[in-house]
């Protein structure tokens, strides 16, 4: 990193925001937000909820438009990447799974890439193999959702969403809907992905994975970034009230 | 009495004719309601004005006008601007107007019925809106619309009786044609009737089957 550092540090951004602005109606959600991943950086954001944590991660795919401020996914703006072609590129879990409740496992990972990609059914099936066994679901291949635990039906979300090769991932509040018990299986699959070299960015309430797996925490609050940096600075010294008021409240 | 029941047997295999007749019109009918019905139910949930405002329009102006009516129009009607019909057509058309009108209301509540969070999640993995639709919505939401679906199916049945009075040759036509040679008014029509809820029932029935199988799956 010392040779050439801005140089080399500049090419290894891979998403940039830049003064983002969005509302709903006459509610501003997010009120400027800045901010900059480096390839393979696992960024966690937190802050208290309605600051607009989880609208920001919407709008890096487009599941949201926003109004003000420009998104570039490796020097693009997002705007000028065709919709469909960006979310393969930016993948998503959601807090709520969202696995296809009337397909299988195996159907629920080969869906997209089969119709999207145009991968051939053979290619998506190895694939999906390699991928469960990732997340170490092998042997739930031919399960319906409804047969599995909240986080296992989290995992194949996560091998779901890996099956497109994003290059970067977002995880919306992964372990909110989890049964406490359950929560670590689903974090280690994160931790793992992380480790491999996977850029995340990351909304969730668990200061365990933050401190473990984040290289960066993001505090959001009131829809700008208030204040950033590595976990060890933001969880145990932070500069800002707000900051210091939620890490009270949420480390009680 | 016994006469009566006596011409209502020995005329029992001319209505099962007429009953053959009423399944066929019904099936084509719910058919075109159902392929109508799905684009329309979708079309209502558009945000696009362009596409919902006419869509719902269907829908009320259906809705709201007796079937009866629409049946005349489209085989009385549109003579005079120069689209004869012949009764068969004409009446498949109307049924499956009308039909149209009712499971694009199904078809919509079965859309809505499904959480937002499917869509959200096929539209993240890259699908098209129309991807999303066939492959997660659509099929989620037809299981879970599919006892409506029979009801329409079993009202649709008993509706298409209105069909005689533009001389299409189904259940209730062939009772009247009966009636017109025997007399036999009371016997008739109760056999009429008769076949008309057996056919119900049935239907009904395999539509519970149906759903069964479809809930395990």
């Amino acid at each position: 990193m010392n040779q050439q550092a801005t140089n080399s540090a500049a090419s290894q951004e891979i998403l940039r925001i830049e003064n983002l602005h969005k509302r709903f109606g006459n509610l501003e959600v997010l009120k400027g937000v800045n901010l900059s991943v480096r390839r393979a950086e696992t960024i966690v954001i937190i802050g208290p909820s309605g600051g607009g944590k989880s609208t920001l991660l919407r709008c890096i795919n487009r599941l949201e438009e926003y109004q003000g401020g420009k998104i570039f996914l490796d020097g693009v703006d997002i705007q000028q990447i065709d919709v469909n072609k960006l979310r393969t590129r930016v993948g998503m879990v959601f807090q709520q799974f969202n696995l296809f409740p009337h397909m299988n496992v195996l159907q629920n990972l080969i869906l997209a890439p089969i119709k999207v990609k145009n991968m051939s059914k053979e290619q998506a099936i190895e694939k999906a193999h390699l991928l469960l066994q990732r997340v170490g679901l092998l042997d739930k291949i031919y399960a319906f959702p409804e047969q599995l635990s909240g986080g296992q039906k989290q995992r194949v979300a996560i091998a779901r969403a890996l099956m497109m090769d994003p290059e970067v991932m977002l995880f919306d509040e992964p372990t909110s809907a989890l049964d406490p018990e359950l929560v670590g299986e689903v974090l280690d699959v994160m931790k793992n992905l992380a480790e491999s070299g996977m850029t995340m960015l990351v909304v969730t309430h668990e200061m365990g994975f933050a401190r473990d797996a984040a290289d960066r925490i993001v505090f959001i609050s009131n829809g700008v970034v208030e204040e950033e940096g590595p976990p060890e600075q933001i969880l145990k010294q932070p500069q800002k009230q707000r900051t210091k008021e939620f890490l009270r409240r949420i480390l009680e | 009495m016994v006469e009566a029941f006596y011409e209502l047997l020995k005329n029992f295999n001319f209505l099962l004719i007429g009953a053959w007749e009423t399944l066929k019109l019904t099936s084509f009918s719910v058919g075109i309601g159902l392929i109508l019905g799905t684009f329309i139910g979708m079309g209502r949930l558009s945000r696009y004005r362009i596409i919902n405002y006419p869509c719902t329009a269907y829908v009320e102006f259906l809705r709201g006008t007796p079937l009866l009516v629409q049946i005349s129009i489209i085989y009385f009607g549109l003579p005079q601007v120069g689209i004869q019909l012949a009764p068969y057509p004409a009446a498949v058309t109307a049924l499956g107007l009308n039909s149209g009108a009712y499971i694009a209301e199904i078809v919509r509540a079965g859309i809505q019925s499904i959480p937002r969070g499917q869509y959200e999640a096929a539209r993240s993995l890259g699908l098209t809106h129309w991807q999303s639709m066939r492959y997660i919505i659509l099929p989620q939401a037809f299981r879970n619309i599919l006892p409506a679906l029979g009801n329409e199916f079993i009202t649709l049945t008993k509706d298409s009786s209105l069909a005689s009075v533009i001389g299409v040759s189904e259940l209730m036509r062939s009772g009247q044609f009966v009636i017109s040679r025997t007399f036999q008014t009371f016997s008739i029509y109760f056999g009429i009737a008769f076949i008309y809820f057996i056919m119900t029932l049935v239907i009904s029935r395999i539509v519970r089957y149906a759903e069964r199988r479809l809930s395990v799956g």
